[in-house]
C-alpha cells in the first residue's frame, strides 16, 4: 500500500478545456516518454467510455501522485469514481467553471457524511 | 458444558492446559493494547476528517478564483487554450511525498515540488500576458490547496482503512478468539476431571481388598456412591466459573487433593 | 476631392455600418446585463437589443463560450456582408483587417503541425474571421518544411512569412515569437497600405495603428521581463511604427524593469498617465513581483480603453475607410465584454462585473 508512494510525483487531470489550461499553466502538463499525456480534455463530444478508460489508465499507472477530476465529468462515471477506493493516486474531485463545487455529490465527502453521521 | 461453544482441538492434558491458559492472557494483552491503537487513530482521523471538510470547501473557493482568472485571461487574450495544451511537455509543478507516523501506520504526505519553469512565459507576448502570469501563480496556488486536500485525503483513506482493519482484529479477539480459548480451557478442564473420576473408579475395581470384603452388590453400591460424590464434586468444581478463569491452576490442585480425600474415606 | 466621389463607391457600406454601430450596446444595456441574476436573465435581455434572438436555439443551460461564439459568429455575418459588396480600394482594405486573424489561424496551424497533430480539428478552433479558402489545403502539410511552403503559396500573408522568416525558424523559434515577427510585419504593411489611401483614411487609420503598434512595443516588453528572450529579438519585435518610434522603442529595448518603460513612455502625454499608479505601486511594494502584475494589467485596461476612445473617434469623421475597422474593433470589444459579463454571472463574481469597457 505505501510501498511505491515515493515515485509518484505527477498531477494527473480529467477536466474540461478551462480547467486544463489553467492547471496546465501553472506547470503539472506532463507528456512521458510513450507520448502519453497526464491530461485529458473532456469536452460534449467525449465518450464516456473514453473518460472511463482514461480513468482506469491514470489510477493504474504509477507516477501518478494526485488524480483530479472535474466533478461534473465524475458524475458521467460516478459509480467507478465511487468505487475507487485506493490510497493512491488520491483521487479529487475539483469544481469546474460552469459547474460550481457541490459537497454533496463528492464520494469522499460522502463517506465522511456517513461516519459522521454513524 | 465443556462442549458447548466453538474451541480448539486439542489433547486435553495439562501441558496443552498451561499453553491455552497462557494464549488467553497473550489475547488479552493483545486485545487492550490494540484497543488503545485503535481510539488513538480515531482521534487523528476525526481532526483529519474536520480538516478534510474544510478543505474541500476552501477549495471550491480557490478553484472558483483560478477559474475566474482563467476568465480574465480570455477576455484579454483570447483562447489560449490549444498553444498551452501543446506545449506542454514536462511537469514543472510536481509533488513530493513525505511520512508521518501515527501509531505505526506511515501516512504519506505530499509536498509542493515547483521548478521554476519558462514554458508559458512568453504566451501572450503582445497582449495579455500579464493576465496569464497572472492566472499561472493563481492556478499555482489553487493546486498547492488541492496537494494539501490530497494528502488529508490520502491520510483519510489509509486510515480509514487500518481503522477498519485495526477494528476487525479487536472485535475478532474480543468475540471469536477469547471465548473460543476460554472454551478450549474449559474443556480441557472437564476432560482432566473426567481422567480423574475414571482413574478413580479403575482403581476401586482392581482394589482386591475390596472385592474380598464386600459383594458384588455392595461394590456397586459403593460405586453409585462414589459416582454421587463424584457429580457433587464435579459440581463444586464447576459451579463457580468466574473463579476458574483466574484460580484454575489452584482449584485443579485442589480438586485433586480433594479427590484423594475422599478416596481414602471411601476405601476405609 | 475625396469627399466628393467617396459615396460613389462606399456611400451604401459607410451607411450599413453607421447602422450596424447604432446597433452597439449602450451604457444603459450593460448596465441592465449586469444586473441580471442567471445566464437565462442575460439572454432575455440581449434579445431585447440588437442581438435578438441569436441564442434562442441553444440549449440549456448556456455556457459562456457559446455566448462569445454565437456573437462572433453575428458579426462575422456582418463582417461578410461588407465584404461582399465592397469594391476596391475598400475590399482590400477589409481583406487587410482579415489578415490580422489569419495570422493566428496560420500560427495555430503551426502549432499543430510542429506537434505533428491532426491539424483538420483544428480548422474549427479558428477564428472565423481569418479563414481563407485555401486553408484546408494547409492541412495537408505534415512537416513544417511544407507548411512554410503552403503559407508561401496559398495564403496572403506569404510577404510576411518570406520576409521574416524562413523554414528552419518555424523549427527553432518559439510559436510567440514566430507570431509577433509575422504581427509586425503586417502591421508595417497595413500602415503602409493606408498611407497609399489617402487622407482622410490615413489620418484615421495611422492614429489607430500607431497607438496598436506602441501596445504592442510595451506589451512586449513587459511580458518579456524575466524570459529567456533576449534583449535583440525583443527589439526585432517591436514593430518600426507608432508614435514611441524610434527613440521610445530603443530605450524599451533596453528596459530591465516596469519604471524604465514608464520612462520611455513618457514622452508621449496620452501614455504618460497609463503608469501613473505604476510608480505608487512600486514605491510601497518596493518593486515586489506581484505589485508589478497588478500595475501591468491595469495598463493592459487603459489600453483597451485608449483602444475604444480611438476608434469611437473615427466614427466622428465621414468618407473614410477607418470606420470600418474600428466597427470591427468596437464589436470585438463589445464581445469581450459580453463574455466578461456572462462569465461574471455565471461564476457568480459580482464585483468585478463592472470592469468591463462600455464603449457608448
Amino acid at each position: 500500500m505505501t510501498t511505491s508512494f515515493k515515485d509518484r510525483n505527477l498531477i494527473a487531470v480529467i477536466g474540461d478545456e478551462d480547467s486544463i489550461t489553467g492547471l496546465l499553466l501553472a506547470g503539472i502538463g506532463h507528456v512521458n516518454e510513450q507520448q502519453k499525456k497526464n491530461f485529458l480534455i473532456v469536452d460534449s463530444k467525449t465518450q464516456i467510455a473514453t473518460i472511463e478508460s482514461t480513468f482506469q489508465e491514470f489510477t493504474e499507472r504509477k507516477d501518478i501522485a494526485i488524480l483530479l477530476i472535474n466533478q461534473h465529468i465524475a458524475e458521467k462515471i460516478r459509480p467507478s469514481v465511487d468505487k475507487y477506493q485506493q490510497a493512491f493516486p488520491a483521487l479529487l474531485e475539483i469544481p469546474s467553471k460552469d459547474h460550481p463545487y457541490d459537497p454533496s455529490k463528492d464520494s469522499i465527502l460522502k463517506r465522511v457524511q456517513k461516519l459522521f453521521g454513524e | 458444558m465443556s462442549g458447548a461453544g466453538a474451541r480448539e482441538n486439542v489433547f486435553a492434558t495439562r501441558m496443552a492446559l498451561t499453553n491455552t491458559k497462557q494464549r488467553l492472557k497473550g489475547a488479552q494483552t493483545g486485545h487492550s493494547l490494540l484497543a488503545k491503537k485503535r481510539d488513538a487513530l480515531t482521534t487523528r482521523f476525526r481532526a483529519i476528517l474536520k480538516k478534510v471538510d474544510e478543505a474541500k470547501r476552501k477549495m471550491g473557493k480557490v478553484m472558483q478564483l483560478a477559474s475566474f482568472s482563467m476568465a480574465e485571461v480570455t477576455y484579454a487574450t483570447g483562447d489560449v487554450s490549444y498553444l498551452v495544451q501543446e506545449q506542454a511537455k514536462l511537469a514543472t509543478f510536481r509533488v513530493k511525498a513525505k511520512q508521518d507516523n501515527v501509531s505505526g501506520v506511515i501516512l504519506p504526505a505530499f509536498e509542493v515540488d515547483r521548478v521554476a519553469g519558462s514554458d508559458f512565459n512568453l504566451t501572450g507576448l503582445g497582449r495579455g500576458g500579464q493576465q496569464i502570469m497572472k492566472a499561472k501563480e493563481v492556478y499555482a496556488k489553487a493546486i498547492e490547496t488541492l496537494v494539501e486536500l490530497a494528502s488529508l485525503q490520502t491520510a483519510f483513506t489509509i486510515l480509514d482503512e487500518v481503522i477498519r482493519a485495526t477494528n476487525r482484529r479487536v472485535n475478532a479477539i474480543e468475540h471469536v478468539i477469547m471465548p473460543r480459548l476460554e472454551n478450549t480451557i474449559r474443556y480441557i478442564m472437564s476432560e482432566l476431571d473426567e481422567m480423574d473420576r475414571e482413574e478413580f473408579f479403575r482403581a476401586n475395581m482392581d482394589n482386591p481388598r475390596l472385592k474380598k470384603v464386600q459383594g458384588k452388590k455392595k461394590r456397586d453400591a459403593a460405586a453409585r456412591e462414589a459416582l454421587q460424590d463424584q457429580l457433587a464434586l464435579e459440581e463444586a468444581v464447576d459451579n463457580p466459573p468466574a473463579a476458574v478463569e483466574s484460580s484454575i491452576g489452584i482449584d485443579d490442585e485442589e480438586s485433586t487433593d480433594l479427590l484423594s480425600g475422599k478416596d481414602a474415606d471411601v476405601i476405609f | 476631392m475625396e469627399a466628393l466621389f467617396f459615396n460613389v463607391d462606399n456611400g451604401f457600406l459607410e451607411a450599413i455600418v453607421r447602422g450596424y454601430k447604432a446597433g452597439i450596446l449602450t451604457q444603459n444595456q450593460y448596465s441592465n446585463l449586469a444586473q441580471c441574476e442567471t445566464l437565462e436573465d442575460f439572454r432575455t435581455q440581449l434579445s431585447a437589443t440588437d442581438y435578438g434572438n441569436f441564442l434562442a436555439n441553444e440549449p440549456l443551460p448556456i455556457s459562456t463560450s457559446t455566448i462569445a461564439d454565437k456573437a462572433t459568429q453575428i458579426l462575422v455575418d456582418q463582417f461578410n456582408y461588407l465584404r461582399n459588396n465592397a469594391v476596391q480600394p475598400l475590399a482590400k482594405f477589409l481583406e487587410y483587417i482579415t489578415y490580422a486573424y489569419m495570422i493566428d489561424n496560420v500560427v495555430l496551424l503551426i502549432t499543430g503541425t510542429l506537434h505533428e497533430r491532426d491539424t483538420h480539428e483544428l480548422l474549427e478552433r479558428c477564428h472565423p474571421l481569418g479563414i481563407f479558402d485555401t486553408m484546408p489545403a494547409l492541412c495537408v502539410a505534415t512537416n513544417v518544411e511544407e507548411l512554410y511552403q503552403s503559407v508561401l503559396v496559398e495564403t496572403p500573408l506569404a510577404p510576411y512569412f518570406r520576409d521574416c522568416l524562413s523554414a528552419t525558424d518555424l523549427d527553432d523559434l518559439n510559436i510567440e515569437i514566430i507570431r509577433n515577427t509575422v504581427y509586425k510585419a503586417y502591421l508595417e504593411d497595413f500602415y503602409n497600405f493606408c498611407t497609399t489611401l489617402g487622407s482622410p483614411t490615413s489620418d484615421m487609420m495611422h492614429k489607430i495603428l500607431e497607438f496598436e503598434a506602441d501596445r504592442r512595443t510595451v506589451n512586449i516588453t513587459i511580458n518579456s521581463f524575466n524570459t529567456e528572450l533576449s534583449k535583440e529579438q525583443r527589439a526585432k519585435l517591436f514593430p518600426a511604427i507608432g508614435r514611441l518610434w524610434p527613440e521610445g522603442n530603443n530605450q524599451l529595448a533596453r528596459a530591465d524593469e516596469m519604471d524604465q518603460v514608464r520612462q520611455a513612455c513618457e514622452s508621449v502625454s496620452e501614455y504618460r498617465s497609463f503608469f501613473s499608479d505604476v510608480g505608487s505601486a512600486q514605491g510601497n511594494g518596493s518593486g515586489n513581483g506581484y505589485n508589478d502584475l497588478a500595475a501591468a494589467s491595469h495598463l493592459e485596461d487603459r489600453f483597451f480603453r485608449m483602444e475604444v476612445h480611438l476608434n469611437k473617434q473615427s466614427f466622428l469623421q465621414q468618407f473614410q475607410y477607418g470606420i470600418f475597422y474600428s466597427y470591427m474593433k468596437l464589436k470585438e470589444q463589445e464581445i469581450r465584454n459580453l463574455t466578461w459579463i456572462a462569465e461574471c454571472i455565471a461564476q457568480d463574481a459580482k464585483d468585478r462585473i463592472q470592469d468591463f469597457i462600455p464603449i457608448f
